[in-house]
């Protein structure tokens, strides 16, 4: 079998299509509204898969959720035989492919395997996870004017997937990952490539130089002046216009934060799921206690929490130079225009000289 | 992808039946649970306890280890979840998960004397420290007590701090902020107050501290004034985990998870946090 | 025992309390767990005591003022339901305009000094100023909306039989909208108040592809200065704004703006 296969549009978008015999198949699809979602395909439905190797971008929400969906039930509950009750864990294991999956976003499911995985191990991210095959594509250009990938390390992300799939010389390289990833390519009309790395060459020097929004330090010179920065002004600067919605955290790829909230059907009483939802640090609340103290009120504490755990805390916790993929997602979608990228490009600037130092309360 | 071993159970409560419960204040119930085999918990550790069709919430470990399946907590009406519970009774059912988080390493402890600082409620999970520093007296020290509580009526373990006072090489000072012309035959003040005058060899003498945010900044200060190095010093923090196994988000100070390397953390690897206190 | 429950209504259309008569299916299963001691759209019995008092509707008058009071001291636990009791609702901006003003606007001059001059209609002037029932007595649970969500009455009532009641996460309704996978109003160019109102509704009207109006009120804590920029970006002026607003949450406008009465 292939390990890398050089194939047509048409037979690539066949080849998706016809993954839904055996599995649900989620592909990117632009709706009416112009937004693009990662959306069920129908069996078959070659057109509906095109947004596969179409290169607009990015989602309005990461693929990545697909492994933890909001409201999702962790487990339900009944009445037990001795007037206690029974819990029963509710695991998804259907078997799913996700395709099309842009190397940030790639980055991000990595970054959440390690994070889902590490300490204790979270059941429910990891059952649908390991029932999931992972299809990427490489980007041939920013998918946005917001994109800063290749900052942030993830324009040549391909950990994670099983295929990655890239344009190069007019045709797709399918190039399989791993022995899933081998099987799968099974299915695909096409012919071998016995040279994988020099085609990736290829592909890569004919991106564009540099690939989207470029900031004036490294990863790492990113971690250590977030960290010098705790009481910058930069916080503060960067949160008056702040509306407190959580939009940047519910639609970051590498936001895995949640609360929980129990669901009882009044008509049988001792009944009832106990579900997650999505939360974030910047919504009010997050960091109160029972008796109402909140150890983070201050919009820009909570700005520095936030940015912290990017570009310091899960890097340092969990081993990699930053949890931000640079997808944009986040800028893009706040309506008050604060975009994560204008603030590490201020912490690598340093502090302005005549800004006064402003220590932010918790 | 991963081979990590899973454990399908993460979230899920067993089934622990209410055995003894009373008030102990106004606001706060002692409660006892059976939970079927041991907890197997340190002192300071804390369960997520559930009420089904309510919520969850983390509730300090009040008992000192224990061989039997039995559990004991002390909890304050605070919020939605604790409202319903205090409306339970003995014979009913909640559920458990844990125990959780560090809690306190008995190790610490042994050999030196013990300064126990606790304010209101923060009694509570320190009688697991305290409880299991008696069960096996002659391994510390002296061990001293500093009880605080808002008013008489608000205090805590009456019976257990006259009971502690008694025995050999322990003293117990209560204090309230205020007697609300209530019986008081201990002391009125804050609980950081009888520090300066304690005999104190920073040598040999480690403390433990439990309450509300406001009181480790004072206490901290009046502990280190006697020479007493950070190191020494150990805080069990409160902050409201949602899950207790490190993944919600709620419950973290700077890069650290109160639920998994708290909530007792020693003074000296809060300097490094600068959200802790 | 089971909770005895009752409904009362003030200035309001009362369609929440048909938006709860709408919850048929488990209607049924909730009169097996409760007593429905006084409900004005569905049953006369009068009750004294209640363990919870659903009150609708806006206080206008000295007279709904006292008899809400009268209502709180028969109730353990007092409930707003819906828009009109939680926030004043639409019926809040009269409070920009004097009664008399309001009234010739209605009904035109010559109707209002008819009014005026007759002292059988002199009752209608003891109207003051329209307040949501927080004003006037202690509130222990909103349930917020324009209408009502039927799935938050039925969640208070299973929290209610367990001896408490939920909390409310003040969370603004963009959190629903990512929820539910909804492009931002704004990216289509449209306005919305999302940012700045109470969740808990599932981002109905966004989902349909409409904007968010603010029914369910004003977070205690929205940074209004922030979102009116942004609303101006978006190309409304400061009276547009105003109106946006005052749609809804007039009440809950002054109250951020203005500071406390």
């Amino acid at each position: 079998m292939a390990e890398a296969l050089y194939a047509s549009s048409e037979s690539v978008l066949d080849w998706i299509a016809n993954q839904g015999s055996t599995r649900a198949v989620i592909a990117p699809r632009q709706g009416d509204d112009g937004a693009i979602r990662y959306e069920p395909l129908e069996p078959g439905d070659r057109e509906a898969a095109r947004g596969v190797l179409a290169l607009a971008g990015p989602s309005l929400l990461p693929p990545g959720k697909l492994f933890s969906p909001p409201g999702e039930v962790l487990f339900t509950w009944g009445p037990a035989e001795d007037g206690s009750f029974r819990v029963e864990p509710r695991l998804d294991r259907a078997p799913r492919l996700l395709a099309g999956v842009h190397p940030c976003d790639l980055r991000a499911i990595h970054l959440m395997d390690r994070v889902q995985a590490d300490g204790n191990p979270d059941p429910h991210y990891l059952a649908r996870r390991e029932a999931t095959a992972i299809v990427g594509l490489a980007c041939s250009e920013p998918c946005s004017e917001r994109c800063f990938c290749e900052a942030m390390g993830s324009l040549d992300h391909h950990e994670g997937a099983d295929v990655m799939l890239a344009a190069v010389d007019g045709r797709i390289l399918a190039h399989a990952r791993t022995p899933l990833g081998v099987s799968l390519l099974a299915d695909l009309a096409g012919e071998p490539c016995a040279d994988p790395e020099a085609a990736w060459a290829r592909h890569r020097a004919a991106r564009p130089e540099p690939f989207g929004r470029a900031l004036p330090g490294s990863r790492e010179a990113l971690g250590r002046a977030t960290t010098a920065a705790w009481s910058d002004p930069v916080w503060t600067r960067h949160t008056e216009a702040c509306l407190a919605c959580g939009t940047c955290n519910l639609v970051c790829p590498t936001c895995y934060c949640f609360d929980t909230r129990d669901e009882i059907d009044v008509a049988h009483p001792g009944c009832g799921e106990r579900c997650r939802d999505w939360d974030g640090c910047m919504l009010p609340g997050f960091a109160a206690v029972a008796g109402g103290h909140d150890f983070r009120r201050d919009l820009a504490a909570r700005q520095r929490h936030r940015v912290n755990r990017k570009f310091a805390y899960l890097p340092a916790a969990h081993g990699d130079a930053s949890f931000c993929v640079g997808c944009g997602r986040c800028g893009a979608q706040c309506t008050a225009n604060i975009d994560i990228f204008d603030i590490a490009r201020d912490l690598l600037a340093g502090s302005p000289d005549d800004a006064p130092e402003a220590e932010v309360s918790a | 992808m991963t081979n990590a071993a899973v454990d399908p159970s993460l979230y899920l409560p067993r089934p622990a039946r209410i055995v003894e419960t009373f008030p102990l204040t106004a606001q706060e119930r002692y409660y006892k649970v059976a939970l079927g085999t041991p907890l197997g918990h340190r002192p300071g550790q804390f369960v997520m306890l559930s009420l089904l069709g309510i919520g969850e919430a983390p509730i300090s470990i009040s008992c000192p280890p224990r061989d039997d399946d039995l559990l004991e907590m002390v909890i304050r009406e605070a919020g939605s979840l604790t409202r319903a519970i205090a409306r339970l009774g003995e014979g009913d059912w909640i559920g458990v998960r844990g125990p959780f988080g560090s809690g306190f390493d008995l190790d610490d402890f042994r050999g030196q004397d013990v300064i126990f600082v606790a304010g209101g409620l923060g009694l509570a999970p320190l009688r697991s420290l305290i409880e299991a520093l008696l069960a096996d007296r002659g391994a510390y020290g002296r061990i001293t007590i500093l009880s605080g509580s808002r008013t008489p009526a608000a205090e805590l373990y009456r019976d257990r701090l006259a009971a502690w006072s008694e025995v050999e090489g322990v003293e117990v000072i209560r204090l309230v902020d205020r007697t609300e012309h209530q019986p008081w035959k201990g002391r009125v003040g804050l609980v950081t107050e009888p520090i300066p005058d304690l005999a104190i060899d920073p040598r040999r003498t480690v403390a433990a501290l439990c309450g509300p945010p406001v009181m480790y900044k004072f206490t901290a200060l009046a502990l280190a004034r006697k020479g007493l190095r950070p190191e020494r010093i150990f805080v069990d923090l409160e902050r409201r985990m949602r899950c207790g196994v490190g993944k919600c988000g709620h419950c973290q100070i700077n890069h650290v998870y109160c639920c998994q390397d708290g909530p007792v953390f020693r003074l000296s690897e809060l300097s490094g946090l600068r959200e802790a206190l | 025992m089971r909770p005895r429950i009752a409904f009362f209504d003030f200035a309001s259309c009362e369609g929440c309390q048909l938006a709860i008569l709408n919850c048929e299916d488990r209607l049924l299963d909730l009169l097996q767990l409760v007593d429905i001691v006084e409900f004005r759209e569905a049953l006369s019995e009068k009750g004294a005591r209640y363990d919870v008092a659903f009150v609708e509707g806006s206080i206008h008058r000295e007279i709904d003022a006292e008899r809400l009071r009268d209502i709180r001291a028969r109730s353990r636990l007092l409930v707003a339901l819906g828009a009109c009791a939680s926030t004043g609702n639409v019926q809040a901006a009269a409070n920009a305009l004097s009664p008399a003003e309001n009234f010739a606007r209605v009904y035109g001059e010559a109707a209002r000094n008819r009014v005026q001059a007759d002292r059988r209609h002199w009752p209608l002037w003891a109207h003051t100023r329209v307040r949501p029932i927080e004003e006037v007595v202690e509130v222990d649970h909103h349930l917020r909306g324009c209408p009502v969500v039927p799935e938050e009455f039925l969640r208070f009532l299973g929290h209610v039989l367990a001896g408490t009641r939920p909390m409310e996460r003040p969370h603004a309704v963009c959190t629903e909208c990512k929820a539910a996978g909804v492009r931002c109003v704004f990216e289509r160019g449209e306005t919305c108040m999302g940012q700045v109102t109470w969740a808990g509704c599932r981002a109905i009207c966004t989902r349909q592809g409409y904007r968010c109006d603010g029914c369910r009120g004003l977070l205690p804590d929205a940074n209004l200065a922030a979102h009116r920029r942004v609303l101006r970006e978006h190309g409304l002026d400061d009276e547009a704004i105003d109106a946006r607003y005052d749609l809804f949450c007039a009440a809950g406008r002054q109250a951020i703006e203005e500071g406390p009465l």
